[in-house]
């Protein structure tokens, strides 16, 4: 009986876990993204080799990720030209699932966000979003300068001292 | 060694309530009840099958991605709720009537209640919530059932 009621306590447990889990772990490399900016012009998450990034995903439908954006605003203006253990200067690369490109485009002029953001307008159709697993927005991705992931879904004070802990001292 | 394999017990399922709460599909004062709500299994099973009476499935979201629905665009704006009304406003009130979004997780939603009661005001008596809980993604996509081109 006893081994019964274990078994079936470890079976709750390893499904709660994997229903949580994305798939993509600190230490792996980050899969490579390559999508047009507002202007058209395609912008690779490779071609930011060498620096810290946080990769944002988000969309101006998503009232949590609007919220975060004036957050994400101070870390990027505040580490933008920090040195870091695993990587020179910071940058985001903001990934949005909108699907109507006016939304997207007025967001990013009305709150003048200097990042970057690309985005293909599939919303949850977009191919980044079965690439990274992602389950829910926001969600976020901290990788080193080689491409490799350090952290994943960060929010708040956790995100600043998920970026400050690699700080080259 | 009974009494903490009791503590031990109720630990766990205290832990797998909370995480099935996080995402309800029913809060206290929405205004669909439980039997409204449809299954996606079950909509995929009769958009699947060409001989079953098709619903009306409208997309009050982002983007209409299930096969056949019709976009009307977030039904938090109210023109796109005036769009949808004129829609209804052509039907019999016993129409079989779908409404998606699936932008987020059924409490953060903007879009479900505002189509939801505006269905509720035109006394239709045959409309359902496609049970969308976490997203269109996690609990449509990823199943692999059918979608718009």
């Amino acid at each position: 009986m006893r081994i019964l009621i274990l078994s079936i306590a470890l079976l709750l447990i390893v499904g709660t876990i994997s229903a949580q889990s994305t798939g993509l772990e600190p230490g792996n490399k980050s899969p490579e993204i390559k999508l047009p900016n507002s202007k058209g012009d395609t912008v690779s998450l490779s071609s930011l080799k060498g620096k810290l990034v946080l990769i944002d995903f988000w969309g101006t439908w998503c009232a949590p990720c609007v919220a975060e954006q004036a957050e994400l605003a101070k870390l990027y203006n505040k580490y933008k030209l920090s040195n870091f253990t695993n990587g020179k200067g910071f940058e985001i690369y903001g990934v949005s699932l909108d699907a109507k490109k006016s939304n997207w485009e007025n967001f990013i002029n009305t709150n003048k966000i200097s990042w970057i953001q690309v985005s293909d307008l599939k919303f949850w159709r977009s191919p980044v979003a079965k690439t990274y697993n992602i389950q829910a927005l926001p969600f976020n991705i901290l990788m080193d300068g080689n491409g490799i992931i350090l952290a994943k879904n960060l929010h708040g004070i956790d995100l600043e001292k998920g970026i400050a802990r690699f700080l080259h001292k | 060694m009974k009494t903490k394999l009791l503590i031990f017990l109720f630990l766990l399922i205290a832990t797998s309530v909370f995480a099935s709460c996080q995402y309800s599909s029913q809060g206290q004062n929405d205004p669909w009840t439980p039997q409204q709500l449809l299954a996606p299994a079950d909509l995929a099973k009769v958009l699947n099958d060409p001989k079953a009476p098709q619903p009306l499935v409208f997309s009050i979201g982002m983007q209409a991605i299930i096969k056949g629905s019709i976009d009307i665009g977030p039904a938090m704006n109210a023109e796109n709720l005036n769009t949808l009304k004129g829609k209804l406003n052509k039907l019999p009130k016993n129409t079989q009537i779908v409404v998606y979004c699936g932008c987020c997780p059924f409490s953060r939603c903007p879009n479900i209640r505002p189509a939801m009661e505006l269905l509720k005001s035109m006394q239709f008596t045959n409309y359902q919530l496609l049970n969308l809980p976490q997203n269109v993604k996690v609990d449509w996509i990823d199943k692999d059932y059918p979608m718009n081109e």
